[in-house]
């Protein structure tokens, strides 16, 4: 039993600190892949318009 | 008063908690609305016109899957299993990274340029293939999502007090209400931009309210409580009193299955930018995969000290005879949340908990509709399906599962562990899939033949259902029966293709 606690205690510390580096991280750069999806998707919308009206 | 409304009475939620919640769900459904804008096609409504990068892919990832029945029905297997539910966590986390570093399934599903499975299965075999396993998928899906909303009920009920069944039925049907109208009119992009605002919320409020739970329940009596309550089974995951070897060769099953097969996971993989970015989502949501189960089930084990210096609730929850309700045990984590956690902070964490909940409707809803739009009516109407009627097709298959999920909710008696509930609905699907997709795409002589055996072999894990069994009499585990079915699918694959292999494959 102490072989499998001592195993799930790690896994808990590991887990949160890793997880609370991504959230960072994620919230971070998500934020600037939005604004990249909305500059994207204009873009295609631009081409598909253009497209239509040749 | 019943046992559930005896549970749901001791809530501490204020009124500032209630203005938190409602102030959040209607800023994240007025954002889901505005990107409604930039939808003009099918593959923007679906795939979010495939430009999703790494960190908007991860957080819509995680976000889809770290909902509110997901940290509901894991909350429970901490409460019922203790410490060793945590196998369940390292098992999901490890194959994610491994489909990640390999790019086992999801890149050459990516490479194909498909926008859902059974649109891959008319790729590799046929027509009819696409139409069956589209059929299957999304009855799977549709069946599979049918408890959530008893769940999310559960959830209000216990973390809010509420307990009058009427006031929670009009607020259960207005958030399936939101959720409908933003996932109808704004599709994949609405999906990921209020994935992302519940990410934000929700992994900053899980780190947040455990280390306030940490603080409050001391990790020393944590371990004393599991020790009583659930003995060695507690610790060790392969004990026959806890979950045994049977059930870790499930959860290795299962954790291939939720990163690698199922469709609202592999959504994400087909809307990546590349077969780089879909490795790299991978990779990184192996920590999400990680930390979805760990944390609830951590809460569980908070509830299980707190409900077990409660003697009322131990009467309910810890019965000395028999086992108790599953309904109860649901109810536990957010008891103990509510009682544990101050003003503000529960609001904040329930409002991205209830936000997590339409997160996982709209990706759910999006899926399943998708699935019948392309893969059953596309497939059999051919070009007579404009992508206008797609999109209305889409539509109101989103609503009629709207539908259905109230009517389900309120009428199935679950009578087993949410999450034995959910894996042995979503084996209709996955069993067949799997050893359809792993032939399909890794063996040149997999056949048409073998692959409709295998996706009908999924139906025998309807055998692991607890009220079906309860018809028939018998009482097997639910593990047994879904490994039952995936080899029984897998051998159905091998034999079909070997026996009866196709013609153009031949030549």
């Amino acid at each position: 039993m102490t072989f499998w606690l001592g195993l799930w205690e790690a896994v808990l510390i590991i887990g949160v600190v890793l997880f609370a580096v991504l959230a960072v991280v994620v919230i971070i750069g998500g934020a600037f892949d939005i604004r990249s999806l909305f500059r994207s998707l204009a873009a295609q919308h631009r081409q598909q318009d253009e497209g239509e009206s040749e | 008063m019943d046992a559930l409304q005896k549970i749901a009475a001791e809530s501490n939620f204020s009124t500032i908690d209630w203005v938190i919640v409602c102030v959040y769900l209607f800023g994240s459904v007025l954002i889901g609305l505005y990107a409604r804008r930039y939808i003009a096609n099918m593959a923007d409504y679906v795939v979010a016109g495939r430009a999703l990068k790494t960190y908007l892919g991860l957080a819509t990832m995680i976000g889809t899957e770290m909902g509110l029945v997901t940290v509901m029905y894991n909350a429970q297997k901490g409460f019922t299993g203790g410490f060793a539910a945590f196998h369940i966590a390292v098992v999901a986390a490890v194959i994610t990274l491994a489909v990640g570093l390999t790019g086992f399934i999801v890149v050459p599903l990516r490479r194909a340029g498909v926008m859902t499975i059974p649109e891959f299965y008319e790729k590799r075999f046929t027509r009819g293939v696409r139409v069956l396993g589209g059929l299957i998928l999304a009855l799977s899906g549709i069946i599979n999502m049918g408890m959530f909303l008893k769940a999310g009920a559960l959830f209000v009920m216990g973390v809010t007090g509420m307990t009058d069944p009427t006031r929670l039925n009009i607020i259960m049907t207005v958030l399936i209400l939101l959720v409908l109208l933003y996932t109808i009119l704004g599709g994949m992009i609405s999906v990921v931009i209020t994935d992302y605002i519940q990410f934000v919320v929700l992994s900053l409020g899980l780190l947040v309210a455990s280390a306030i739970a940490l603080n409050k329940f001391g990790w020393d009596n944590m371990v004393n409580t599991v020790v009583t309550h659930r003995g060695e089974g507690g610790f060790n995951p392969f004990h026959e009193s806890g979950f045994g070897t049977g059930y870790v060769l499930w959860m290795v099953m299962l954790g291939l299955v939720v990163s690698a097969i199922w469709q609202t996971a592999v959504m994400r993989a087909c809307a990546a930018e590349s077969t780089k970015v879909v490795r790299r989502i991978y990779m990184w949501s192996s920590v999400g995969f990680l930390i979805r189960c760990l944390i609830p089930f951590f809460w569980g084990i908070c509830a299980l000290v707190y409900v077990a210096g409660h003697a009322e609730f131990k009467a309910i929850l810890l019965p000395d005879t028999g086992q108790p309700d599953p309904q109860h045990t649901l109810m536990a984590m957010p008891l103990a949340m509510s009682a544990t956690l101050p003003a503000g902070v529960l609001g904040i964490l329930t409002a991205g908990m209830l936000a997590a909940f339409m997160s996982t409707h709209d990706s759910y809803l999006l899926c399943w509709s998708s699935v019948l739009t392309q893969d059953v009516l596309a497939p059999l109407l051919g070009e007579r399906l404009t992508t206008r009627m797609r999109l209305i097709f889409a539509r109101t298959f989103i609503f009629a599962i709207g539908v259905f999920l109230l009517l389900w909710g309120l009428w199935y008696p679950l009578g087993q562990d949410l999450w034995d509930y959910l894996t042995i609905t979503g084996a209709i699907y996955f069993t067949g899939a799997f050893a359809v997709l792993v032939c399909g795409i890794y063996w040149k002589r997999a056949s048409t033949l073998g692959a409709y055996g295998a996706l009908l072999c999924g139906f025998g894990a309807l055998l692991g259902l607890k009220p079906l069994q309860d018809l028939l009499g018998v009482e097997w585990a639910t593990e047994w029966v879904g490994l039952s079915t995936v080899a029984a699918a897998t051998v159905t694959m091998v034999v079909g293709s070997l026996l009866v292999p196709d013609r153009k494959k031949e030549a």
